[in-house]
């Protein structure tokens, strides 16, 4: 047995081995060590005819243009999303033995159950998303649309199912993802060459399906269940290098492959009604394109949303860091996959949780810390709200952890002391956080806490009065929030660091640094409190965030810049006039002073609280005095306005400077961004405000108290125009105005790199001496500046010698410029022009906000492709949470421009050529078109030659066909298929048709034919009165000059209504009509198309259901389950048809014409032949039997007598024919004979003719003789 | 159901056209509450009517409700159809307020528009036909819709109040457009420009071009300032004269400035050398203003860079005008887009005003009207 297993030599075909074999091999034949071939042996390579020469250039050629793809830019992610990895068969075929495979190969740990996507890190730059795909219909047509990489498993014994067929088909549909095929259950195979033959069976119809030579894993057998560690390996290496292509839509379309999905819906709406529509937060990698807050999005499966809010969370499953070694760390193996409950960590908005397992829940831990965090996790699961307001019962604050804390930010705060302002109140950015966390939950205390600003605004300045206020007020929870604070922060101990950002805020800092003094002032921790409530108000209008340098002044300069643009431009939406954050020259802006009343009320609760922080600690005295310093300029700049206008006066200056003022505000960058965006960070926030005024007023009423109504009115019915007339208009006359626009035109200046002067100066230097041709004129180059160098001595010298080398490089790099620009760009084709180009974007591209940080780039191109995004969505249906089940894919797919809503879509549809029926003409079907499945009623049509969309009953056999239907409005050049049903399994191919959209529009054009038929009752020459076509002259009036003709082919046109019979009228023909005739008109009816659209909902239905999704029925199934027969229209039924024989009547000719006829034509008079007379008709004679006796023997004799003469003709016959033969021979000896004689005779007659001849010229001499 | 998208709501007649051009292109409906509620006359004007009836006939399948007395307005954007049209504007507004919004949604229609509009072409508030021409033009050719069907013809000039004017505008539909970096205004090379008069002595268009040019020449010796008199049926059915100036650049940055004299029986008479005079001055602010597209036309540039691909386009600006600001804040709500917006600090050299670079990546916009075969 053991030496069967061991394995053949197999000789080296490629590697240094077989190099260096082949060589040597060269060696002996004595052509090694050589140059090439073409040295060697050059007559071999010289040009034998330049036809053949030309013809294998145009091959090469077209072989190299056939290659080229239109060049796209290249958008891909610096750091990608996980690839998706769609692991896809027939059941029982061994999917998820080999996921698990796979994991346990990239990641060394064992996963016991598979339920939704399966997140890893496989290489130091690629991660994987694996997930299994099942066998029903909806899932894999979803799948299709987001895999990278389908790994298709196929049963090597059964061999290739109608599921396997229906996926290759779903993809082709939806873009071509790469496949690869691995065939599994080989060791069923006892007989090798069976094995064999089968692979290469398989192998072969795989490579027409996907393309030839499409990889086809093989994977032999099975170990203890699992499969061979080997061949697992191989194949984790061949995905983990794996090169994609980008398909369209992907890359056009953000979308989410949740793997998380958690229910934020308040606990108390669903005790109220268990069917209320949900709020869902749902977590995954975003992957494709840009996605932007708000924007439209539809779950395959559930329906169409709006995003409410998107937000990005720390990479669960993180890339190495850049590294050295080639493998990974045993740290960097990691594993996510939360459905399946795997991954420990598990990411929130404004916390991190740890899972502990399902063993610590039973026993459940003194440690109140911990206990807590218990608590905590399972109310994130369940409900949010409520478990946060859970956790305030029962834990205290821990000094402890405090203490860690502040170690903690240490570092984190140094970095962001602004130098000068010296406020260093970064502290706060943790607190600030936990405070978030902790804010949502005390939602109760909100409103309350807004009265309590609202009450401090109108006071005025009086920080103190307000201090005292909420003091009496505040409830008595700050220890409670505090302590769950604490513990949060406790578990986010790494995170908060990466999270901190997005919460940062002015008000918190300070609050914040009081928490960590963790000094235990009453008074303190109620201001805290009370700021919390304030927070929150502001961070549920703007979820904020911000880099380190956001400070309170900033935020009061953005509600500034904010409101006055607001009301310059009366656009309702200064909203959230809190929210703000940002970074840098936020001084400036507030030094110009344009401050408003209504922040007063934010300003004055942040003072107060500074005030106790002075109180409580001396540590940041400084800091708080340099605070109050400012608030004391704010103050200031106040007065002014607060004075003369009381509460609003200052904003009418503003309306009526718009122009004044926003130039000036140009000044500085942030303002201008503020100018123009608000500080919200949420841009739906301003529109938000718009839409209700009412509602405005009662949500953020405690912002803008009260906002100039007129006045914004007045703005918003203003004269609407694009034009930017100038206000202040320069004085044109004087020199200093006009110099001021001097070098904006070609006579002015240029800069230094651009001057026509000065580039002509270098150039001389480069070239230095030349001789003008034309002119005769010898320029110089410059001396080297020989002469200075001597009079100046040494110590310039290092100097100059810098310059000089400098000028040299400078020369260098201009002449190589030059040789680039001649040898490269000489022979660059337009397609390496267009190629560059889009590189060149690509590039701009990556760079224009590389430098930025997530927070702000994210305002400006949406998230971006491989981040880790959490995506709430609310009005979902309950179902969709009741009946959860994580095995079935939960898709995002983001939609484009007016991809949310609906018209009529043109296709060109083609029946799919395994699919049995052919689809009839208004039978609902589902569609799979962009993210989308759906049901809905198409009409088949074919276009004629002239354009026209000619409705078909049912679609064309063989051939393309248009379809249109109603439903969501798809970008052209969108593929889609079409199912009968989506529920159950049939053995038949389920794929009914597959296309391309060609056409949106509001409006459709499909025709179907109508022939109205009339009979003429009045005949004249060519006119004809008809009618039975129309019923009124109204009618008739519609179609006159309409082409009509008869069934016999004659062809007319309708001339006028007629009087008497009701809708008859009058026609002329090409000929006269017959009464028998039929006329008829062929016109073109519009058809009209139901407005059925209905998205297959299958996630809705219950678990283990979800397959079992049926729509609206066909008419034929409905007949079908009910027994209801279709009456048939006698007319309609086939009838034998009975042709009568025709009978013509004889051609009578007129005795006149026969009269003038020639004899020839004339009808000659055969006269009817009496009948014979007696004599004439002879009886039958019948013989006696002697006489037929004789009758019989003489026929007899008769016979033998001819025959003998017959046989005697033939004897003659062969006889004449022998003797003619042998005439002929005769003759022929006869004439060879003659011949012969001949010969001789004229022979002899030559002869003697010669002796004649000599003779005679002898005879002559000797006669003479 | 695919949820209609909601609806966003305005109020106030202000900015009507960017919000309806914006509306068509997202595909979101828009409501637009309150126009002009508290003034005698409530309600929708005349050439608002008139440009809702234009973008009527544009598109296919919108649909449009205004309440009984004018004041709410909904419209539920169908899809661009274009072809060949003909509009009769409202003579309240010159062309230019109706040709400022064509010439954002032409590019996008099923088959290229051809359109005729007739009315005032020439106005003291709109942008002028004239203007729009020399300047938005090859601003919309930087972004790859060009061609053969690309222009822009005056047949006929009609002044306010009657108008009479005639303009054919045709564009080719694009598929998808370029992004553009367009950072580099380049330096002034030529001013040209068209004095034009109606119905009054052809004499005015010179007096206008020798006072143009006495301010112009100091700067730059290449002006060409044609006269354009238009007689008989091209000259409308009121008088009128005016002067339109626009600046190139060696980038390819038109600045277009121009001035319009008073409507027949309103205002007191202006003089043509005044009016020369200031016109050029007018060019002269522009060029103070500077960057590479010119006041009237910033809202077109950023909506077009908008509705680019995936890519960043940047472009410099002067400051931006309120219309703009406006723009910007519709663009957010409409597409959710933000500008990065950064001032760039005039340099020591006099060059003019302060500039403002506008930076966007396009929302990948793709014309969903257009057929393909």
């Amino acid at each position: 047995m053991e030496e069967k297993d061991r394995k053949k030599h197999h000789k080296k075909h490629s590697g240094p081995k077989a190099d260096k074999k082949r060589k040597r091999h060269l060696n002996d034949l004595g052509l090694g060590d050589d140059e090439d071939a073409r040295k060697r042996n050059p007559k071999a390579f010289a040009v034998q005819s330049a036809v053949r020469m030309a013809r294998t250039f145009h091959r090469t050629q077209d072989l190299k243009t056939k290659k080229h793809h239109i060049p796209v830019v290249d958008r891909s992610p610096l750091e990608p999303p996980p690839v998706v990895v769609v692991v896809v068969g027939p059941p029982k075929v061994g999917k998820s033995t080999l996921i698990k495979c796979l994991i346990r190969n990239f990641t060394r740990q064992k996963l016991i159950e598979i339920r939704g996507p399966v997140t890893i890190v496989s290489g130091k730059r690629r991660r994987l998303t694996i997930i299994e795909c099942g066998c029903d219909i909806n899932t894999m047509i979803d799948l299709a649309k987001v895999a990278d990489l389908v790994l298709m498993l196929i049963d090597a014994s059964f061999g290739f199912e109608m599921e396997t067929f229906e996926f290759l088909n779903i993809c082709q549909v939806h873009g071509f993802p790469k496949i690869m095929g691995v065939l599994t259950h080989l060791d069923t195979f006892k007989n090798n060459k069976q094995l064999k033959k089968t692979k290469k069976r398989l192998k072969h119809r795989f490579w027409t399906e996907v393309y030839p030579g499409a990889k086809l894993f093989y994977l032999s057998g099975m170990v203890h269940g699992e499969y061979q560690k080997q061949e697992i390996h191989n194949l984790g290496r061949f995905i983990s290098v794996m090169k994609f292509r980008p398909l369209t839509w992907q890359t056009s379309h953000p979308y989410v492959l949740a793997d998380r999905m958690e229910d934020l819906t308040n606990p108390e709406d669903v005790r109220v009604n268990p069917k209320c529509d949900r709020k869902v937060s749902l977590y995954g990698y975003l992957r494709g394109a840009y996605l932007k807050n708000k924007s439209q999005i539809h779950m395959p499966g559930v329906g169409d949303f709006a995003v409410s809010d998107v937000s990005f969370l720390p990479d669960p499953c993180e890339l190495p860091e850049q590294q050295k070694k080639r493998s990974l760390n045993e740290r960097d193996k990691l594993i996510y996959a939360p459905l399946s409950g795997v991954g420990g960590v598990v990411y929130d908005k404004d916390a991190v949780y740890i899972d502990l397992g399902g063993s610590h829940e039973e026993v459940r831990p003194n440690h109140e810390l911990v206990q807590s965090l218990i608590s905590t996790h399972s109310t994130i699961d369940v409900k949010m709200a409520s478990s946060k307001v859970s956790l305030f019962m029962d834990s205290k604050p821990l000094g402890s952890e405090d203490v860690e804390n502040q170690e903690f930010m240490m570092p984190k705060e140094e970095k962001q002391i602004d130098l000068k302002t010296g406020r260093v109140r970064r502290k706060a950015v943790f607190e600030e956080e936990n405070d978030d966390g902790a804010s949502d939950e005390e939602e109760g205390q909100d409103e309350e806490m807004s009265e309590d600003e609202m009450d401090g605004s109108e006071g005025g300045d009086g920080d103190n009065d307000v201090e005292g206020e909420n003091d009496k007020e505040v409830p008595g929870q700050e220890l409670g929030l505090r302590s769950a604070k604490r513990l949060k922060r406790e578990e986010t101990t790494e995170e908060t660091a990466v999270e901190l950002p997005a919460f940062a805020d002015s008000d918190d800092d300070l609050e914040m640094r009081s928490g960590e003094e963790g000094e235990t002032d009453l008074d303190e921790s109620k201001e805290e409190a009370e700021d919390q409530g304030d927070e929150e108000s502001d961070e549920k209008e703007s979820s904020d965030s911000d880099s380190e340098s956001s400070m309170v002044p900033t935020t009061d300069s953005g509600n500034c810049t904010a409101e006055e643009a607001s009301e310059s431009e009366a656009e309702g939406s200064s909203e959230e006039e809190e929210g703000s954050n940002d970074d840098s020259e936020v001084e400036e802006s507030n030094k110009k002073g344009i401050q408003s009343a209504p922040e007063k009320n934010v300003d004055g609760v942040e003072w107060a609280v500074s005030k106790a922080v002075e109180d409580g600690d001396g540590d940041d005295d400084d800091d708080v005095e340099n605070l109050l310093k400012e608030e004391e300029e704010y103050g200031e700049d106040n007065d002014f306005s607060v004075d003369t206008a009381g509460a609003l006066k200052w904003k009418e200056d503003l309306t009526q400077k718009a122009a004044e003022a926003f130039l000036r505000q140009q000044q500085s960058a942030p303002n201008l961004r503020k100018l123009v965006y608000g500080t919200g960070k949420n841009p739906m926030l301003a529109e938000d405000a718009d839409e209700e005024d009412d509602a405005d007023e009662e949500l953020g009423g405690l912002f803008h108290v009260s906002r100039p109504d007129k006045e914004s009115k007045q703005k918003a019915n203003a004269l609407d125009c694009s034009k930017f007339p100038v206000e202040t208009p320069q004085d044109w006359d004087l020199d200093e105005v006009m110099n001021s626009i001097q070098d904006c035109f070609v006579t002015g200046k240029w800069e230094a790199d651009k001057d026509a002067a000065k580039l002509l100066e270098e150039d001389e230097e480069l070239y230095g001496d030349f001789e003008d041709l034309e002119t005769g004129v010898v320029h110089k180059g410059k001396p080297a500046a020989e002469g200075d160098e001597d009079k100046e001595g040494k110590e310039p010298k290092a100097g100059e010698e810098e310059e000089e080398k400098k000028k040299r490089m400078d020369k260098k790099r201009k002449l190589k410029e030059m040789f680039d620009a001649e040898y490269d760009e000489g022979d660059a084709t337009y397609f390496d022009d267009l190629k560059g180009e889009m590189q060149k974007q690509a590039q701009l591209n990556r760079a224009e906000f590389e430098d930025q940080d997530d927070e702000s780039r994210v305002q400006y191109e949406g998230f971006r492709p491989g981040m880790y995004v959490r995506i709430e969505i609310e009005n979902i249906p309950c179902e969709f949470v009741l009946n959860f089940d994580p095995h079935y894919p939960i898709i995002l797919g983001g939609l484009g421009n007016s991809e949310g809503n609906v018209g009529y879509v043109q296709l060109r549809l083609k029946k799919h050529r395994w699919y049995k029926k052919i689809l009839k003409t208004r039978d609902p079907i589902i569609f799979s078109l962009g993210w989308r499945r759906f049901q809905t009623i198409p009409m088949y049509y074919i276009e004629d030659h002239n354009g026209r969309h000619r409705l078909l009953k049912y679609s064309p056999q063989h051939m393309h066909c248009g379809a249109t239907f109603w439903g969501p409005i798809t970008p052209q050049g969108t593929g889609f298929l079409a199912i009968q049903s989506v529920s159950g399994t049939t053995p038949d191919f389920r794929i009914a048709a597959t296309g391309v959209v060609l056409d949106l529009d509001k409006s459709i054009t499909v025709v179907k034919k109508l022939k109205l038929t009339g009979f003429p009752f009045k005949i004249y020459k060519n006119t004809s009165f008809i009618k039975g076509m129309f019923n009124s002259p109204l009618e008739v009036a519609k179609f006159e000059g309409a082409a009509i003709r008869t069934v016999s082919g004659i062809r007319g046109q309708i001339k006028k209504a007629l009087r008497k019979p009701e809708g008859a009228f009058r026609a002329t023909f090409e000929d006269k009509l017959l009464m028998s005739d039929i006329v008829f008109m062929r016109t073109w009816y519009p058809v009209s198309i139901p407005a059925f659209y209905n998205p297959v909902t299958s996630l809705l239905k219950p678990v283990g259901e979800k397959d079992t999704w049926t729509g609206m029925k066909t008419t034929g199934q409905l007949r079908h389950e009910r027994g209801i027969r279709l009456k048939q229209n006698k007319d309609s039924l086939y009838k034998p048809i009975v042709r009568e024989k025709k009978h013509f009547n004889k051609l009578h000719i007129p005795k006149a014409l026969q009269k003038a006829l020639p004899f020839k034509n004339k009808p000659k008079n055969h006269e009817k032949k009496a009948k014979p007379t007696k004599d004439q008709w002879r009886p039958a004679v019948i013989r006696e039997p002697h006489e037929k006796k004789i009758s019989a023997l003489l026929t007899a004799l008769g016979t033998v007598h001819s025959y003998k003469i017959k046989k005697a003709k033939l004897n003659h016959r062969q006889h004449l024919k022998d003797y003619l033969k042998r005439k002929h021979k005769e003759e022929e000896e006869k004439f060879k004979r003659q011949k012969e004689a001949k010969k001789k005779l004229f022979r002899i007659m030559g002869q003697k003719e010669k002796k004649k001849q000599k003779s005679s010229l002898k005879g002559s001499g000797e006669r003479e003789k | 159901m695919a949820s209609q998208p909601h609806a966003l709501s305005y109020v106030g007649c202000n900015f009507l056209r960017q919000r309806l051009v914006l509306s068509t292109l997202s595909g979101r409906p828009v409501k637009i509450r309150k126009i002009r509620a508290k003034e005698e006359s409530p309600g929708l004007r005349d050439f608002e009517a008139s440009f809702i009836r234009l973008i009527d006939k544009v598109t296919n399948g919108s649909r449009i409700e205004i309440n009984q007395t004018g004041t709410t307005l909904y419209y539920q954007p169908g899809l661009l159809y274009g072809g060949v049209l003909e509009h009769d504007c409202s003579p309240h507004r010159s062309i230019g307020y109706y040709l400022e919004s064509l010439l954002c949604l032409a590019p996008f229609m099923k088959h290229p528009l051809r359109i005729v509009l007739r009315g005032v072409t020439n106005d003291q508030v709109d942008p002028s036909v004239d203007v729009l021409k020399a300047t938005a033009l090859p601003l919309l050719k930087k972004f790859g819709i060009d061609g053969e069907g690309f222009e822009l013809k005056i047949t006929r000039r009609g002044m306010p109040p009657k108008g009479g004017g005639e303009v054919i505008f045709a564009c080719p539909v694009r598929k998808v457009l370029r992004p553009i970096q367009f950072t580099d205004p380049g330096k002034i090379k030529r001013i040209r420009g068209t004095a034009y008069s109606v119905r009054v002595s052809p004499q005015i268009a010179n007096r206008i071009v020798d006072s143009a040019r006495s301010i112009l020449n100091k700067f730059i010796p290449d002006i060409y300032i044609y006269t354009d008199h238009m007689k008989g049926t091209s000259s409308g059915k009121s008088p009128g004269f005016g002067l339109s100036l626009v600046a190139e650049t060696t980038n390819g940055t038109f600045l277009g400035a121009e001035l319009a004299s008073n409507p027949q029986g309103q205002g007191t008479a202006v003089l043509p050398e005044e009016l020369g005079l200031n016109c050029a001055k007018l060019l002269l602010e522009e060029i103070y203003r500077g960057g590479c597209v010119d006041s009237t036309n910033q809202s077109l540039v950023l909506l077009l860079m908008t509705l680019g691909q995936q890519d960043v386009s940047k472009v410099l600006l002067g400051p931006l005008s309120p219309y703009t600001i406006e723009f910007l804040r519709h663009l957010r709500s409409f597409f959710q887009i933000m500008f990065k917006i950064e001032t760039k600090p005039s340099r020591e050299e006099p060059q003019g005003g302060e500039k403002v670079l506008m930076t966007c990546v396009g929302i990948g916009f793709s014309n969903l009207s257009k057929t393909i075969k």
